[in-house]
């Protein structure tokens, strides 16, 4: 395989050049063995680790994989999860968390970069301290919420219970109602602050002129927010949208530490269905979970491009 | 010893791609000074990339000292080059910067510090050798670079429009920087610009470019004075030469159309012969207008008749715009206590000698004698008559 | 600071002065809401559990900083952090270098595929972790690489590689073609305009993408997860989970624990909060 792969690669650098002559003046061309050095590490790895591996997993969603044995089945397991149950309510869940989700979070950070932007004092400070949750890792932003929805000692119970609304006080991850708002929540909690920071970045470059116009037009804050800023921030906060929406599309660690898609499945996203499927349950079949990745692999890709195109079709504004 | 000769040189990007350079013949003598003019685009910068090596050759002959050197790399051709960005290493002390292109030369490292010394003592340069580019303000780093490429000791420096990043006045002194430099080295320089004052004030001989192709090649003044065509003649001068429409009668040996009569007291009968009745482009220089037939000093002159579009006292002079009743523009450079209405008929008056002819469809100027075929056509018909 | 904002726009008429203090107030909350969490598991770090459980929410007194010895040593972390450490820090080194390189190829070079090469590497960035982690199991498997920090430095490269390429080329790309002509005009090669240009002028940008690994790789998970199973090869992330597995009651341990992942993250926060933050956000604002 090896072999195979670097093949490849030289093939691919290889295509590179013109002439000789051409090479030898022009310094935006070079030869195929300069551009070898310098793409074919790279090409190698991604070739070896990623591409392969990808279309290794799309070719084993056609098998049942049990150790060393692989047994051909043709769509078997695409018929399988056609019928799967908790499949489809991974795909609901997920798709619920994906498409509500950043909305909140571009809705927040919009709004906290805004707060920023007024010219509250420590705006620096803030916007470093907002920032650090995005840095943790989801293992321990997983512990520290686990902790915080603690019946017994939690933060959130305990406020409950001190202001007297005590009867509110619940299992926030146990209860099959709440356990995937309560996980949303803390994923919104994680990421509120690299939101904020982008669209903070964006407003700063807006254009002075277009927001000192406005005041001349007499804008109070909110119609300069509604007809002035958010149109203009336009681009940003769509390309945020559909990064978050990425980010959701593959959500796993977070769920994993925190419910493992419990209580009943009710936090089970696609990503902790495929885990459970190839490693943790005892199936002892790569092919089924194979199939789900090929699956998800494609709604993703659709579903980016699909966005991109709706959200992106309007003409981007010129200033 | 460098001369450097163009044969044919041909650029194209792609197989069949367009043509930026097309059958450039050039030689510039050992010690010349030879500025590339022209608007941009016109493939100047691309020839000289040709020249340096940063750019392949697709057609022709490029020798250096009759070494022909199309596919010879950049590095060993002896050239040395000032960008018009500058291209200093920003990660380098200047002291770097300039010693970077020896470091590959197998050059002594006791060498390499004497001639970093003495270029940095020639230009000023010595108490910044250890800063950054970034500390340094633009004219510093032009200098920088023209450093660069001094301690090199090339057989040919290039400048690509190496001014042009810098304002006005720096422009002044750097320009005459370079001038005394060249003095001094006695090596042969290219120069590309789009910058008439430049080029006029610098080279030794310009190469006037246009599309791809040379327009002309001449010393500054002849080129001024004998422009070979229309793009040369608007090209060279500010405000740009005017361009009349006339037809030329050879009988009375004038050339007129309703706004304007002129005498064609230059050209030969021969000339003007070949083109009894037909159009012609007349070209005036802006400064040879006057408002006062007095300038003629008594002696025939044209006479052009416009309307006033504009007046533009510009202190010195006033430039005075006028519309020709058959359409296109004319501009004069008169005393500066003219005035003149909007709308106002105006009469202006040039001297014979200051008319120039040029052919309406190929833009060549009519030379006041034949040349080749023609000359000896009329050479001969001259003696039988 | 709300008392702050109220001195500092003292003569403003009352209606701006309160929506000043409403703003000052929900900001202050936010702030707590965000930082709080963390400065909470900071105080619980140097508690033991026996004190947590009486008052979670008190201030540690007496602080218990030998918690932290005992974790390093006795509960396994320094394993889990030396671990770790050598997985990130080869994979970020080997990250770096080969992703500037192609960077580089990709910024500088014209050739037929420059940009087939660069869409196939950016588009990779949305692809599941799925679609390749369970065929990498079998691979590592295959090679022997499986449950080896080696292997899982391997897998880190390749995770980051498109990401890191992204941000690179955007960077190269504008350094000016000038620098590069002169260089060569110099004497010197395309190996040497790399080492010697490229990577001293894009050291900025290098120095964010490497840091913006170094956290990204510190803090991942599910590979790690589906790839190491021997005790002794944890990384910090896969260590603290199975730690709290076998402890769940031992808040305090746990607390320590997550505290010693944390720790070299703030580190690095602390020194370099501007750049990272450029960092993360990069990808999303062209």
């Amino acid at each position: 395989m090896p072999d195979a792969i670097s093949l490849r690669t030289t093939a691919k650098s290889g295509e590179a050049k013109a002439s000789s002559r051409a090479t030898l003046a022009d310094p935006r061309r070079a030869t195929r063995l300069v551009l070898a050095i310098f793409l074919g590490p790279a090409l190698l790895v991604y070739c070896g680790l990623t591409a392969y591996p990808a279309f290794r997993t799309i070719y084993d969603s056609f098998f049942t994989i049990e150790g060393m044995d692989a047994t051909f089945v043709g769509l078997a397991n695409y018929r399988d999860l056609m019928g799967d149950e908790t499949f489809w309510v991974a795909v609901r869940n997920t798709f619920i968390w994906s498409f509500v989700a950043p909305v909140i979070d571009v809705a927040t950070g919009l709004l906290l970069a805004l707060a920023l932007y007024a010219g509250v004092p420590f705006a620096r400070f803030l916007r470093v301290a907002w920032f650090t949750p995005v840095l943790l890792s989801y293992v321990v932003v997983a512990i520290l919420w686990m902790w915080i929805y603690n019946y017994d000692w939690g933060v959130l119970n305990v406020m409950l219970r001190a202001v007297g609304l005590g009867d509110l006080a619940s299992s926030w991850l146990g209860d099959p109602n709440l356990a995937l708002a309560a996980v949303i929540v803390t994923h919104a909690w994680k990421w509120a602050g690299f939101n904020m920071v982008v669209c903070l970045a964006a407003i700063h470059s807006l254009p002075k002129e277009v927001l000192e116009a406005s005041d001349l037009d007499n804008c109070g804050w909110g119609a300069k927010l509604r007809y002035i800023i958010v149109p203009m921030l336009r681009p940003t906060l769509l390309s945020l949208y559909i990064l978050s929406f990425i980010g959701k599309m593959k959500v796993f660690d977070l769920v994993w530490i925190m419910t493992q898609g419990g209580p009943l499945w009710a936090t089970e996203t696609v990503s902790t269905y495929v885990y459970k499927r190839a490693f943790n349950w005892n199936t002892f079949d790569l092919g089924y979970p194979s199939a789900i990745a090929t699956v998800w692999f494609l709604v993703v890709c659709a579903a980016v491009i699909i966005l991109n195109r709706v959200l992106g079709s309007r003409e981007r504004l010129e200033y | 010893m460098a001369v450097v000769k163009l044969d044919k040189i041909v650029k194209r990007y792609g197989g069949g791609g367009p043509v930026v350079v097309e059958d450039v013949d050039l030689t510039i003598d050992d010690g010349e000074f030879m500025v590339l003019l022209g608007p941009s685009g016109c493939g100047k910068s691309t020839t000289l990339r040709m020249i340096a090596g940063l750019e392949s050759i697709s057609g022709g002959t490029l020798s250096i000292d009759g070494r022909v050197v199309n596919d010879v790399p950049a590095k060993d051709r002896d050239i040395a080059m000032v960008f018009q960005s500058y291209a200093l290493y920003p990660h380098m002390s200047v002291a770097d910067n300039l010693a970077f292109g020896l470091r590959r030369r197998s050059i002594p490292g006791g060498e390499i510090e004497r001639r970093v010394k003495e270029v940095a003592a020639i230009l000023g340069l010595a108490p910044l050798l250890a800063r950054k580019p970034s500390a340094l303000s633009g004219g510093q780093r032009q200098r920088v670079a023209l450093g660069r490429a001094m301690v090199r000791e090339p057989q040919v420096f290039l400048f690509d429009e190496p001014l042009s990043n810098l304002d006005a006045a720096l422009r002044v002194n750097t320009r005459s920087e370079i001038i005394k430099q060249h003095h001094r080295l006695g090596s042969t320089m290219i120069y590309v610009t789009h910058d008439q004052v430049e080029a006029m004030t610098m080279g030794t001989r310009i190469c006037v470019m246009n599309a791809g192709k040379v327009a002309q090649i001449g010393a500054p003044l002849d080129v001024y004075w004998q422009p070979a065509n229309t793009f040369v003649a608007r090209f060279l001068g500010s405000p740009p030469m005017n361009l009349m429409d006339a037809t030329l009668t050879a009988a009375t040996r004038r050339a007129s159309s309703p706004a304007l009569d002129a005498p064609l007291a230059r050209w030969s009968d021969g000339v003007l012969q070949a083109r009894d009745g037909r159009k012609v482009t007349l070209g005036v220089r802006a400064e040879d207008m006057a408002i006062d037939p007095a300038a003629l000093d008594g002696a025939p002159g044209g006479r052009v008749t416009g309307r006033t579009i504009a007046v533009e006292p510009l202190g010195a002079e006033t430039l005075l715009l006028l519309e020709l009743p058959g359409g296109g523009e004319i501009t004069a450079r008169l005393p500066r206590h003219v005035t003149a209405a909007p709308d106002q008929e105006v009469e202006l008056f040039f001297r014979a000698d200051a008319a120039y002819l040029f052919d309406v469809e190929t833009g060549d100027a009519i030379a006041p004698l034949e040349t080749g075929a023609a000359a000896v056509r009329a050479a001969v018909q001259r003696r039988t008559h | 600071m709300a008392a702050f904002l109220a001195a500092a726009s003292g003569r403003a008429p009352l209606p701006r002065l309160f929506s000043r203090g409403i703003l000052a107030l929900v900001l202050g909350v936010y702030t707590i809401y965000q930082l709080g969490p963390f400065l909470w598991l900071a105080t619980m770090s140097v508690r033991t559990t026996a004190e947590i459980s009486a008052d979670p929410y008190a201030w540690p007194s007496p602080m218990h900083l030998d918690q932290f010895r005992t974790a390093w040593v006795d509960s396994d972390f320094a394993t889990y952090f030396w671990n770790s450490t050598m997985v990130v820090v080869g994979a970020v080194a080997v990250l770096t270098f080969i992703g500037a390189a192609a960077a580089h190829a990709l910024a500088r070079y014209r050739f037929r595929g420059n940009r087939l090469i660069y869409g196939i590497l950016f588009s990779s960035i949305i692809f599941p972790p799925q679609i390749t982690l369970i065929s990498l199991y079998q691979i590592l498997v295959d090679y022997n690489l499986y449950n080896s920090l080696f292997g899982l430095a391997l897998v880190y490269i390749s995770l980051q590689l498109p990401l890191t390429v992204y941000l690179l080329e955007g960077f190269f790309a504008r350094i000016p073609q000038d620098l590069f002509d002169a260089a060569k005009m110099d004497g010197y090669g395309d190996l040497e305009i790399f080492w010697r240009i490229v990577l001293p002028v894009g050291m900025p940008a290098i120095a964010t993408t490497l840091i913006l690994n170094f956290i990204q790789l510190w803090n991942e998970f599910l590979f790690a997860v589906v790839l190491i199973t021997d005790p002794d090869k944890r990384t910090l992330p896969i260590g603290i989970r199975a730690f709290m597995g076998d402890h769940f009651q031992d808040i305090g341990m746990i607390a320590t624990g997550v505290m010693i992942s944390v720790i070299p993250v703030i580190v690095v926060y602390v020194f370099f909060s501007e750049k990272l933050i450029r960092g993360m956000t990069a990808g999303a604002i062209k």
